[in-house]
């Protein structure tokens, strides 16, 4: 799955759309496109099943892929079933954790980077880190890049970049990390951040994954009034986008609008993606904040 | 050089621009004078009445008139729009060689191989001055453009200048009588002559062969067989020699100034046409042909446009492009006039310069690509050889003064085209055809490998367009891979909508409009050269040619606009205003009448509220609207124009529509109107418009037969007795078989004396007195009375159960747009709706407002500029990456360990500090430890601070509070997304 910089990428399409979180576009053309090549044949499914997942249709992805199927597809079925059921989770990470205490096919890139996806969730960047290092392709480093700056470490986020500019500067993976890497350093980054997104919706199709992107920019940048635009059209996509309910929450309050409005778009979140890392972390902080009242409140009789 | 127009003739001696008009006259060495229109490429007319050479010809400034002069010592004086010779002078002993009019009096001046130059008077046609003095041939003799001076060129070697304002004083002084100069001669009583020689320029050294003023400098250009071109100066008193231009290599046939420029135009015997430099007194340009030896050139008085005749024809040609370098952005055009680059707003009409360009090219920009992310633009100039072409990278500085603007250091490098691929990257197409990205600082950051081509232009983010011989290609720079192809040939200029959903290639005389994939949509052929064009708000392309403006749709219908004087190039199109520059870089607003292009697209699109309230509101009607909407299958709309009742019965018909047929119908009343309409109603079953059309043609048989097949027997038996009124036997009979009148058919068979078929007919139906009377009748002698068949069976027609009164039952079609509204509109008179058929010209053009513009107006158009600008910090910052990184002592450590991984002791970074931290750490704001999601920190603060106890009631603030902390934006596919940390105000 290294990136194709010398000759034509007969999957680029493929691989473009659901980089840019474009999923409905990439299964189309994934099954569209003719590989040339049995490695590319799977190489398109892996694209292909992924999409799916993206798109949460897990089922798809259980369904299709057989044990019969190559190690990439079942790469990729394990993330699938992590994905589509909570209780399985455990078992899935212990089985993920023995694999990967044996020896690695580093050259199942795709191996490396489920697993690396599955640790993610996990919260347990060290392993994500620590399994996506032995792989070199341009996602493996994007996605080491996307675990560096969840660990505010911009600096080490940085070095990886570079790494990726040398491989492939114009690649869409590359200009993405760019993008990310720019928003954490913040500044006068965040203005070409935003460029790298607006490029990518003028060239292919606008997503709400760019969208999403551009309104982080603006909100980091103080601009809410075209923060609202741009989350108005992603809103328009998907009422229902996760990431696109939270930038709302954040944007209401920052434009001053009635607390309902912001509520609303909460309740919207709670209603459909109870498990979002968001709510995670928000139900923590409101057990927190009632431990804390407990906490003050005998003083308070006392 | 370029080239707008060639003709393949005889020898071309002479040449004339029409001052206003489009036309060129060339005067032939085989007796002929060609009239044509250059911008149209046509021969307009010939006129054939000389006998031998014509080497004199001119076209009259103001009146429908030229003049010529041949070797037939001819001079005539024409009337183009008469088409015919008016009048010949005649006088001259020999060949004529130049023939002028007088700018102002009506005079011609001609010069001959007599030795003599006259001046006639073309009202009084006679001759009022002979003016003599040359010992040889002259070849060449012009007015002075504004003074009463005469310059002549001779095969004696020398250049004369003479001085008229005798013959002025004379002949057109108040009081003056046309009849004091019948005397010709040109000398008065007293010796003085009208003309006298004021100077004679002595310098060539063989015969000068042309002769020519400067329009506005008091200077002399001439051109001689001794292969040089001289300039000469004059005042009062004398006359000498300025400069000699040296290059021809054999006889300079004529030498002209140009009329706007400090240049000099010479051709010569030696097959090229030359460009002087005039202060210089050098060559600049060169022209040669292989075969044709040059012998006229002509000046266009306005235009920059210049004419040569050769052995072969002649060609119109300009020396340099007019068409201004532009660029549009959003409410913005950026344009190059003189040495500035200007931005007008659309919106307000502010002109402002905004910077000036860098001098030292004596080429104009050629194209311009602007950036509006970084402000920056890309100008390419054109060298005469395309290896010296350059192009110049600006950033545009952010603030100017508009009276006296920054001129910023550009980059300049060689290439023959530069276009943006990305915020921070361009193209540029080198002299070796290669294609190089280059960033922000000009530096090379990849050549990509492209097939030939010859030009490239912008096509959106990351792609371009590649020009080959024979077609365009859309390339992806980045996956450095050609993603489709169209043929077209030569294309010039490229145009894209504004959502860059649709691109139009404007070739030499096609233009093409593809979709964002380059598949072709349509094809257009124009005969005149496309110029320019814009995408307008609804889709339709506006473009114009040399002298139209028009419009296209994306599915392939184009038509005319209006018309120009002038080639303009269209910058944007916005409601029926349509922005463009003139060839002098002046932006100019014209208004156009879009209603038509609308109606269409309405059409197209299938918007027919639209349509029907075009229909009914605007003008715009006419016999070619009416065919458009027959031809592409609209005929109910075409219903709605038509007043003419005779367009109106045909369209009803072709869309089925019986009811308004039928009025038209009846409004006409013609026998082939109502055939049609029974036919047509007929097939609809619509039997009572059917009876009524047989009615009004009287076409009883099939009348009979319609009341037999719906069973109107009243009506049959009617028609029967009108068959017996108009003595149609057979009709009369048929009727009465068709409704079983057995006695009505003996009756009919007895009156016309076939007594035995009536016999018979009685016998058969059993009529036994009928019979007997008949058999009585019958003369046994000579009749023998018929055997009746016993087994005849009756022949009696079934009667019918229940008459049709009704139509046939048809079935129910939900009515189109377009019938329901004319059901709606009610009587059909009303219908064609109050359309009146004069042409939508008038008012509806318009007239053509000059830009207001208004150079105060910086300040405004700054502020636009601004919110542009202010986004733009670092140049290409996204791209670089620092590489000396101030990296905290305890950071080093993790990071180190990460680079050192190669052997298998992969170290994992600790956590870093987030930004939230910080703000913790910074503030004792308890706001700021709730944003940062440290409860624990914010209520110690408030507790701390003010004494707060009791957190409850602060719930849902504090979630609230932390919930507008953090952005969150998406990384890769299925993970989870990273957060963003937007900068907290300080409250």
């Amino acid at each position: 799955m290294a990136a194709q910089q010398t000759d034509v990428d007969e999957l680029f399409d493929v691989k473009n759309a659901y980089y840019i979180g474009s999923y409905q576009q990439c299964i189309n053309e994934a099954q569209k496109v003719k590989p040339s090549t049995p490695e590319k044949e799977v190489e398109r499914d892996m694209f292909l099943y992924r999409a799916y997942i993206a798109q949460r249709k897990y089922a798809v992805v259980l369904d299709d892929i057989k044990p019969s199927s190559s190690p990439e597809l079942q790469a990729v079925r394990m993330f699938a079933e992590y994905r589509s059921s909570d209780n399985k989770r455990d078992a899935i990470v212990e089985d993920l954790d023995k694999k990967m205490t044996k020896s690695v096919d580093a050259a199942n890139t795709t191996f490396l980077l489920m697993a690396a996806s599955i640790y993610y969730h996990e919260m347990n960047s060290d392993a994500a880190l620590r399994t996506l290092h032995q792989g070199e392709s341009l996602e493996c480093m994007a996605m080491t890049i996307q675990v560096l700056l969840n660990l505010d470490r911009v600096d080490m986020a940085r070095k990886e970049l570079k790494k990726m500019q040398d491989q492939d500067e114009d690649a869409t993976l590359t200009q993405l990390a760019t993008a990310w890497v720019n928003i954490a350093v913040g500044g006068e980054k965040l203005q070409d951040a935003y460029y790298i997104f607006q490029e990518m919706s003028d060239k292919y199709s606008s997503t709400l994954l760019l969208l999403n992107g551009q309104a982080a920019c603006y909100m980091a940048q103080n601009r809410w009034e075209e923060a609202e635009g741009v989350l108005q059209e992603a809103l328009d996509k998907d009422s229902s986008h996760p990431e696109t309910l939270i930038n709302l929450i954040v944007l209401t309050q920052h434009l001053g609008k009635a607390p309902e409005v912001t509520n609303r778009y909460l309740s919207q979140l709670k209603d459909a993606h109870r498990t979002h890392p968001f709510l995670k972390d928000y139900l923590t902080k409101e057990n927190e904040f009632d431990r804390l009242v407990m906490q003050y409140a005998p003083t308070a009789t006392a | 050089m370029l080239t707008k127009f060639e003709t393949k003739s005889a020898r071309v001696k002479g040449l004339s621009f029409h001052p206003k008009r489009p036309w060129i006259l060339a005067s032939l060495h085989n007796g002929v004078i060609q009239l044509w229109d250059y911008r149209m490429c046509t021969l307009i007319d010939k006129f054939d009445e000389h006998d031998g050479p014509v080497r004199g010809i001119d076209f009259h400034k103001q009146q429908p008139l030229f003049v010529s002069g041949g070797d037939d010592y001819k001079i005539k004086v024409w009337n183009y729009k008469l088409r015919r010779c008016l009048f010949t002078l005649l006088g001259h002993l020999d060949y004529i060689r130049t023939t002028f009019f007088h700018h102002d009096y009506p005079w011609i001046l001609s010069a001959s191989d007599d030795q003599t130059i006259r001046i006639w008077n073309w009202q009084s046609r006679t001759c009022v001055c002979v003016l003599t003095g040359h010992n040889h041939y002259v070849m060449c003799a012009q007015f002075h453009p504004s003074e009463d001076l005469v310059v002549s060129a001779s095969l004696d070697q020398t250049v004369r200048v003479w001085d008229i304002s005798g013959l002025r004083k004379k002949n057109l002084s108040p009081g003056a009588v046309e009849n004091d100069v019948r005397g010709i001669s040109g000398v008065d009583l007293f010796g003085a002559s009208d003309a006298v020689v004021k100077h004679v320029l002595e310098g060539h050294d063989r015969g000068v062969n042309w002769a020519a003023f400067h329009p506005t400098m008091p200077l002399i250009v001439s051109g001689a067989d001794d292969r040089q071109v001289k300039i000469w100066r004059m005042n009062e008193s004398k006359a000498w020699e300025l400069d000699t231009c040296r290059g021809h290599y054999n006889n300079v046939s004529c030498a002209v100034f140009h009329p706007r420029q400090e240049l000099i135009l010479s051709n010569s015997e030696d097959k090229s046409i030359r460009v002087w430099d005039m202060s210089k007194r050098t060559g600049v340009q060169t022209f040669r042909r292989d075969h044709d030896r040059f012998w006229v050139l002509g000046a266009h008085p306005n235009l920059n446009l210049f004419a040569a005749g050769h052995d072969s024809g002649m060609l119109v040609f300009k020396l340099e492009r007019e068409r201004p370098a532009y660029a549009v952005y959003g409410n913005m055009l950026y344009y190059v006039k003189d040495r500035f680059l200007r931005q007008l707003d659309f919106n307000s009409s502010k002109d402002t310069a905004v910077m000036q360009l860098r001098s030292g090219s004596k080429f104009p920009v050629f194209s311009m690509s602007y950036n509006p992310a970084e402000n920056a633009v890309l100008l390419c100039t054109r060298a005469t050889n395309l290896e010296n072409s350059t192009y110049d990278l600006y950033s545009i500085p952010k603030e100017t003064d508009s009276q006296n603007p920054d001129a910023p250091e550009g980059k300049r490098s060689s290439g023959l085209t530069a276009v943006w691929v990305a915020r921070n990257r361009f193209a540029v197409l080198d002299r070796m055809h290669s294609l190089l990205i280059k960033n922000l600082k000009n530096e090379i950051v990849k050549k990509v490998q492209v097939p030939s081509c010859e030009e490239i232009f912008y096509a959106g983010t990351g792609s371009l367009l590649l020009r080959d011989a024979d077609g365009v290609t859309l390339f992806d720079v980045q996956q450095k891979r050609s993603l489709a192809t169209v043929k077209i040939a030569k294309v010039k200029y490229v145009v894209w909508s504004a959502d860059t959903s649709h691109v139009a290639l404007l070739a030499k005389h096609a233009i093409m409009i593809c979709n964002r994939k380059l598949e072709s949509l349509c094809n257009i052929h124009e005969n005149i050269r496309v110029k320019s064009g814009a995408w307008d708000e609804s889709g339709v392309f506006i473009y114009t040619t040399s002298n139209h403006i028009k419009y296209a749709l994306t599915s392939g219908d184009h038509g005319i606009i209006r018309t120009l004087d002038l080639p303009i190039y269209v910058t944007r199109v916005r409601g029926n205003s349509v922005y463009c520059l003139d060839r002098e870089c002046r932006p100019r607003v014209l208004t156009i009448d879009p209603t038509e292009y609308r109606f269409k697209l309405a059409l197209v699109n299938r918007k027919y509220e639209e349509v029907l309230h075009m229909v009914r509101n605007a003008k715009l009607v006419g016999q070619s609207i009416i065919a458009y909407l027959q031809k592409k299958g609209y005929p109910e709309v075409a219903l709605h124009f038509v007043k003419d009742e005779k367009t109106r019965f045909s369209l009803a018909l072709e869309c089925g529509n019986i009811e308004v047929a039928l009025e038209a119908a009846k409004a006409l009343d013609e026998r082939s109107c109502w055939e049609r309409l029974g036919e047509a109603a007929l097939l609809q079953g619509h039997h009572q418009v059917v009876e009524m059309c047989y009615q009004r043609t009287k076409n009883f048989d099939k009348l009979t037969f319609l009341y037999l097949i719906t069973g109107n027997l009243a009506k049959l038996r009617k028609m029967m007795k009108i068959a017996e009124i108009r003595k149609d036997m057979s009709g009369h009979y048929q009727g009465a078989l068709y409704l079983g009148d057995v006695s009505e058919r003996v009756r009919i068979l007895k009156n016309c004396g076939q007594k035995s078929l009536a016999y018979l007919t009685a016998a058969t139906h059993g009529m036994d007195e009928e019979a007997e009377a008949l058999k009585e009748s019958f003369d046994l002698e000579k009749e023998t009375i018929p055997e009746v068949d016993p087994k005849a069976q009756l022949l009696q027609p079934p009667p019918p159960i229940n008459p049709l009164d009704t139509n046939w039952p048809l079935l129910t079609v939900s009515k189109g747009f377009f019938e329901g509204a004319i059901a709606a509109k009610g009587k059909a008179g009303q219908m064609a709706a109050d359309l009146d058929m004069e042409a939508p010209g008038g008012e509806g053009w318009g007239e053509d407002a000059e830009l207001q513009l208004d150079e105060d107006g910086f300040m405004d158009a700054q502020d636009g500029l601004g919110e542009e600008g202010g986004l733009v910090k670092e140049e290409g910052g996204g791209w670089e990456v620092e590489e000396d990184l101030d990296l905290p002592p305890e950071l080093d450590m993790p990071s180190g360990g990460g680079g050192g991984a190669e052997d298998g002791f992969f170290v994992p970074p600790t956590k870093g500090m987030s930004p939230t931290q910080t703000w913790c750490n910074n503030s004792q704001l308890p706001v700021d430890h709730v944003l940062a999601g440290s409860f624990e920190t914010a209520t110690r603060l408030l507790h701390d601070q003010v004494g707060v106890v009791n957190f409850g009631p602060y719930k849902a603030l504090f979630m609230q509070t932390l919930s507008r902390g953090r952005t969150c934006y998406l990384g890769l596919p299925s993970l989870p997304c990273l957060r963003g940390t937007p900068p907290e105000e300080l409250e």
